[in-house]
């Protein structure tokens, strides 16, 4: 919200500069997001005449200028070609300073002394509309001003005002004005409010009811329609002080019907229209849903198709404006217009929030209906309107002003303590000082009966509770008086971590320990994840929760996996030459529940861990090396066996099981996967469902008691078929070892010529030992003919 | 007395012997020499047959007693040359110090994660337990129950990514609020963290971000506690000379509502580059729980009150680690990530 210091002065006294004025504003919760200051931004630039131009010495596209600035001649060196002896300029002297933050020294241009530059309109941060000739390229040309030479050229300019952009929060639609400003600087200041001039003597000959009717058709969206017609109107440019305010908070002026119309909205916060009163078929005004598919053409020359939940001002035949929102093509202000009827009226919050986005039309009134609209605003605006119609003596105001409103709420007086708000603060503050703030506030406040009673004024919807009251004492008597306590009178609680949230923590401190680091991307990533990852057509990782208003394609969809992210960060840091890296992430995966797009329940989110490494010292036995210690880190025994998953080399790839459930897969990376990436070096990845380790982990520890009796150790080698795995002969060697055998390992593979093509040595080694006495050789070797047959037996294997 | 003289010309000449020893072998053929089977002493016990019977017990113990004597001499000058070997090898053994271990290097978590741990674990000591909630929500949870109904003006604080009708990626963690409340009956102290979806995309915005919200319901309850909480928290958080200011603001969900800008930690309030001169940062929003909430959550607002807070995790990372742009915690690069070991 754009305000000039001028115009609020039009209703509080301001006798402090604009930067403590905006510490104060920011003091009572209005961001002062900037201040727009142009005798800040323009010093010591003054208007000069130039009095002789001679070309420089030295330089075929410089001349030099004499100029008069009124005290002295000063010597200026100049590039620009659209000067004459006699003309007029903005001089900026030796120490100026130019909107752009560019200062202004005195020097040699090709060692001729220059003492200062000649502005042009774009250095001065003028454009065509804030001064004529301020668009040409070159120096700005001032032969029409009258000032004296040397006047500042702020004054000749008449920059005598000063802009604030505040920052109104969404609570204080009351605030989105001038006048709503000026009340809270009026409390600020402990200065009084002064009135907006509103009155004015309708002395047209006509009456409003007379020129037009109005009627509400569905005032659950129309809550209050005023209308006033102005007769005998001249269209003209609305006076210069108009036009200055108007720019200075960034709106154009028009003419002066229109400019009124924009004045008061900016001043009273009321959005309102003028209709010509030749627009209005039959002289009826109607305020009624559209039509479904109704067509209108608005103002700025577009076809809008409306529905029914859209509000529309038509006429007995059809739509003149998208109520709160745009007027009709066929409505506007004409240059031979005499007849206008002013619209003032309070259209619903949500309703124009609607339609303006489902049209994606967007003005300043919508912005501001949006925001919301208090009763109290619509015969504020409206008689201000007319009140400056008189004074600019544009019209002839209609007697009798129509008013059809749905009955208005009463203010509820809100009832609480005074105690009641020192609980809510937890600081005293005196009572009289509490009913002055309110007072100061416009907010009538008592205390009766030990109740602090509080009727907030009109344009005050935000205030409902005892803590809306709280706030407004606090906001004023000055949030630095909040000393910190800690909780003295809470009870006190026992805080911490669940043990599913400290799993989390050792797991990421497992992978930290392993040489890991941590990643962080973004959880929406492209649908093309599926084809790079080779996924099938019926893959159910293909099932992705779509975004519905992404910002790009390529962060558009969910992921199903953190495969494709974890590949995203390997393959940049190979990109930027990385020789190795190790790294890890803990995401969630979303994973639709129903097949619906977009979708109609929440989908599922599993925590997943993702591992993933490149470089010379990594294969697949590093990354399980990983993943086994986070398993069993939780107790979680699993089987590795050999995976299907399309994004993994097929022979080098493992999918993780408890049972006949997949926990995640490891493996390397198929290089169709690492080319679609553009890298050619392997990448092992491995991801788990933490949710499920969760599920597994053994939470408790048991004391086993350590055996008096020593093991033996047994080592033997076998030779068995390739296709044999590791697991399947200690599986073989287990079983058969029975109780006494305690561990079984494989310590070596051996394949050569000798052994034959299609046959390896297996080097297992084992542990045997009982609980209650020492073994004996016969003992073991029994077991070890035990397990050798059975190796035979289940695997072919031989003994080598 | 011929024997004495002889033991000590052996003795002496054994002394000197073994003092001109100069490694461990010599001084073993030394000790053979003098007391081995055909050594010098053993020659003279030999030769005892020669000696009257009335004097060989005392040449005898003059042997034996030599024989000690001797035994010591070359046992001390052994235990000498076997330290000097011994330290020589050690010395041979000498290895270059500086070259590094063989242990894996340490990975490193992310800046966010350790801003975030250190964040939890401020707020668990003081009794805060640590809650979650789906990143994926409702209308109802993310906007209705936090005070923020459909087509409020309040919305436009914060633009929304939506996965369906009425279901959407949460913009702030202030849901799991609205679930711990009911879940839960007062005493609640809780921080919820977790990552938070808004459109935006820049130097200072990511779509993704995270956020650590804060919650504390119970009787008597007052503004002065979030001042004080927020006070513990940023004296742990940056230095203990942090101070807390707090600003009017607007939030749907806390009445009164603050914006809360802590002391800068970098030049503690002089003003530099990153608190844009004004020696403060803006750093969460908070404010007393709205009774509405409270009432939507079905907490009595008569009976209980509270207060609630959030921040920004990669905005606190960044001021902490002097990063300047938000896109660098999310480029994974790791020459940058290898910093945070």
């Amino acid at each position: 919200m754009k305000v000039t210091i001028n115009w609020l002065k039009d209703f509080v006294d301001i006798d402090i500069p604009a930067r403590e004025l905006a510490d104060k504003l920011v003091g009572v919760g209005f961001e002062v997001e900037e201040i727009i200051d142009p005798r800040e931004s323009i010093k010591n630039v003054v208007l000069g005449k130039i009095l002789s131009i001679e070309k420089h010495p030295d330089a075929d596209k410089l001349v030099v200028c004499q100029i008069d600035v009124g005290t002295e001649i000063l010597q200026i060196v100049t590039g620009a070609n659209n000067i004459a002896e006699g003309d007029l300029v903005p001089v900026a002297k030796d120490g100026s300073r130019l909107p752009d933050g560019k200062t202004i020294k005195k020097g040699k241009l090709r060692g001729v002394e220059s003492c200062g530059m000649l502005c042009s309109g774009e250095e001065l941060g003028l454009t065509e509309a804030d001064y004529e000739g301020a668009g040409v390229y070159g120096i700005l040309i001032m032969n029409r001003e009258k000032a004296a030479l040397g006047t500042d050229i702020n004054d000749v300019l008449g920059n005598d005002d000063v802009v604030l952009d505040i920052g109104v929060t969404a609570n204080r639609p009351d605030c989105n004005s001038v006048y709503g400003i000026a009340g809270e600087i009026a409390a600020v200041l402990k200065k009084p409010l002064r009135a907006p001039k509103l009155d004015y003597t309708a002395d047209s000959a006509s009456k409003t009811e007379d020129i037009v009717s109005v009627e509400v058709a569905a005032p659950e969206i129309c809550r209050r329609y005023m209308a006033a017609a102005v007769t005998d109107i001249k269209i003209a440019p609305s006076p210069e002080y108009i036009r200055k305010r108007l720019k200075a908070v960034g709106l154009r002026p028009i003419n002066n019907m229109v400019d009124i119309t924009n004045y008061v909205l900016i001043e009273m916060g009321q959005p309102m229209h003028a209709f010509d009163e030749r627009d209005i078929c039959g002289g009826k005004i109607v305020a009624r849903r559209a039509n479904n598919g109704e067509k209108i053409v608005t103002l700025d020359g577009k076809e809008y198709s409306l529905t029914d939940n859209m509000l529309v001002i038509a006429d007995a035949e059809k739509a003149n404006a998208v109520a709160g929102v745009m007027g009709g093509m066929n409505s506007g202000i004409r240059e031979d217009t005499s007849l206008v009827v002013f619209e003032s009226a309070c259209f619903a919050r949500d309703s124009v929030r609607r339609t303006s986005r489902s049209l994606g039309l967007r003005s300043d009134s919508s912005a501001r209906f949006e925001k919301g609209v208090d009763f109290s605003c619509q015969p504020l605006g409206l008689k201000r309107a007319l009140a400056l119609v008189q004074e600019f003596g544009c019209g002839k105001i209609a007697r009798g002003v129509i008013d059809v409103c749905v009955p208005i709420p009463e203010k509820k007086p809100i009832v609480t303590t005074c105690e009641k708000i020192d609980g809510i603060l937890g600081i005293k503050i005196a009572d009289e000082e509490k009913l002055s703030i309110l007072k100061s506030l416009r907010i009538s406040a008592e205390v009766k009966d030990g109740k602090l009673i509080c009727i907030p004024p009109e344009e005050r919807d935000d205030l409902e509770s005892a803590n809306d009251i709280a706030e407004e004492i606090i906001r004023y008597h000055g949030y630095d008086k909040i000393n910190g306590t800690l909780m003295d009178k809470g009870r006190q609680t026992v805080g911490g971590k669940t043990r599913v949230q400290r799993n989390e923590d050792k797991i990421k401190e497992i992978a930290v320990s392993c040489g890991m680091h941590e990643t962080l991307t973004y959880s929406f990533i492209s649908p093309s994840f599926a084809d790079i990852l080779r996924l099938s057509a019926d893959d159910l990782l293909r099932h992705t929760v779509e975004i519905v208003n992404p910002l790009g394609e390529d962060m558009s969809v969910m992921r199903t996996q953190l495969a494709y992210s974890m590949l995203g960060t390997l393959a940049s840091n190979i990109l930027k030459s990385q020789k190795a890296a190790r790294a890890f992430e803990v995401a969630s995966v979303y994973l639709p529940k129903d097949g619906k797009t977009p979708i109609e329940v929440q989908p599922e989110e599993q925590t997943h861990i993702v591992l993933g490494a490149y470089g010379k010292d990594e294969d697949f036995y590093t990354m399980k090396g990983i993943v086994e210690l986070i398993l069993k880190a939780f107790g979680v025994d699993v089987k590795y066996v050999r995976s299907s998953v399309p994004y993994l080399h097929p022979g080098r790839s493992a999918d993780i099981m408890k049972g006949n459930k997949s926990m995640g897969y490891l493996g390397e990376v198929h290089p169709a996967v690492a080319r679609a990436m553009n890298v050619s070096e392997r990448m092992y990845i491995a991801e788990l469902n933490i949710d499920l380790i969760n599920k597994y982990e053994k939470t408790a520890y048991k004391f086993e008691p350590i055996s008096k009796f020593p093991p033996v150790e047994r080592d033997i080698a076998v030779v068995v078929a390739e296709e044999v795995s590791g697991a399947d002969i200690l599986d073989a060697v287990k079983s058969a070892g029975g109780a006494i055998m305690r561990e079984a390992d494989i310590f070596d593979v051996y394949r050569s010529e000798s052994l034959g093509k299609g046959k390896k040595s297996v080097a297992v080694n084992m542990v045997f030992r009982a609980d209650d006495k020492t073994l004996t050789d016969e003992e073991i070797a029994e077991k070890t003919d035990k397990i050798l047959a059975k190796l035979k037996d289940k695997l072919g294997a031989e003994l080598r | 007395m011929a024997v004495k003289e002889k033991i000590d010309e052996i003795i002496s000449s054994a002394a000197a012997g073994a003092a001109a020893c100069k490694s461990v072998d010599e001084i073993n053929s030394l000790k053979v020499r003098y007391l081995g089977k055909s050594g010098e002493l053993t020659a003279l016990l030999r030769g005892m047959k020669d000696y009257p019977a009335e004097e060989r017990p005392a040449v005898g113990k003059l042997v034996n007693e030599a024989r000690d004597e001797i035994n010591a001499l070359i046992e001390q000058k052994s235990a000498q040359l076997k330290a000097a070997h011994e330290e020589e090898k050690l010395q041979e053994e000498q290895i270059d110090v500086t070259l590094k271990g063989k242990a894996t290097p340490r990975g490193s978590l992310h800046p966010c994660t350790l801003v975030k741990e250190e964040i939890l674990s401020i707020f668990t000591s003081l009794g805060f337990s640590v809650a979650h909630g789906p990143e994926v929500e409702t209308d109802f949870y993310n906007f209705r129950q936090l005070n923020i109904p459909k087509d409020h003006p309040a919305r436009d604080m914060q633009d929304t990514f939506y996965l369906g009708n009425d279901i959407l990626l949460r913009t702030h963690t202030s849901p799991v609020q609205a679930h711990v409340m009911e879940e839960n009956k007062p005493p609640i102290r809780v921080v919820c963290p977790g990552k938070v979806y808004r459109p935006d995309d820049d130097a200072t915005h990511s779509p993704m971000f995270q956020q650590i919200e804060g919650l504390v319901i119970d009787e008597n309850i007052t503004l002065c506690d979030l001042k004080g909480i927020l006070e513990c928290f940023a004296k742990e958080l940056f230095d203990k000379n942090t101070k807390v200011r707090f600003r009017p603001s607007y939030f749907p969900f806390t009445e009164p509502s603050v914006e809360v800008d802590l002391s800068c930690s970098v030049c503690h309030g002089k003003g530099c580059r990153i608190c844009k001169g004004t020696g403060w940062i803006e750093v969460l929003g908070a404010g007393v729980v709205n009774p509405r909430v409270l009432e939507m959550n079905n907490i009595d607002p008569e009976k209980y009150s509270g207060f609630a807070f959030g921040m920004g995790i990669e905005r606190i990372a960044m001021i902490k680690y002097g990063i300047p742009d938000m896109r660098i915690l999310f480029e994974n690069d790791v020459r940058f990530l290898r910093a945070f070991k």
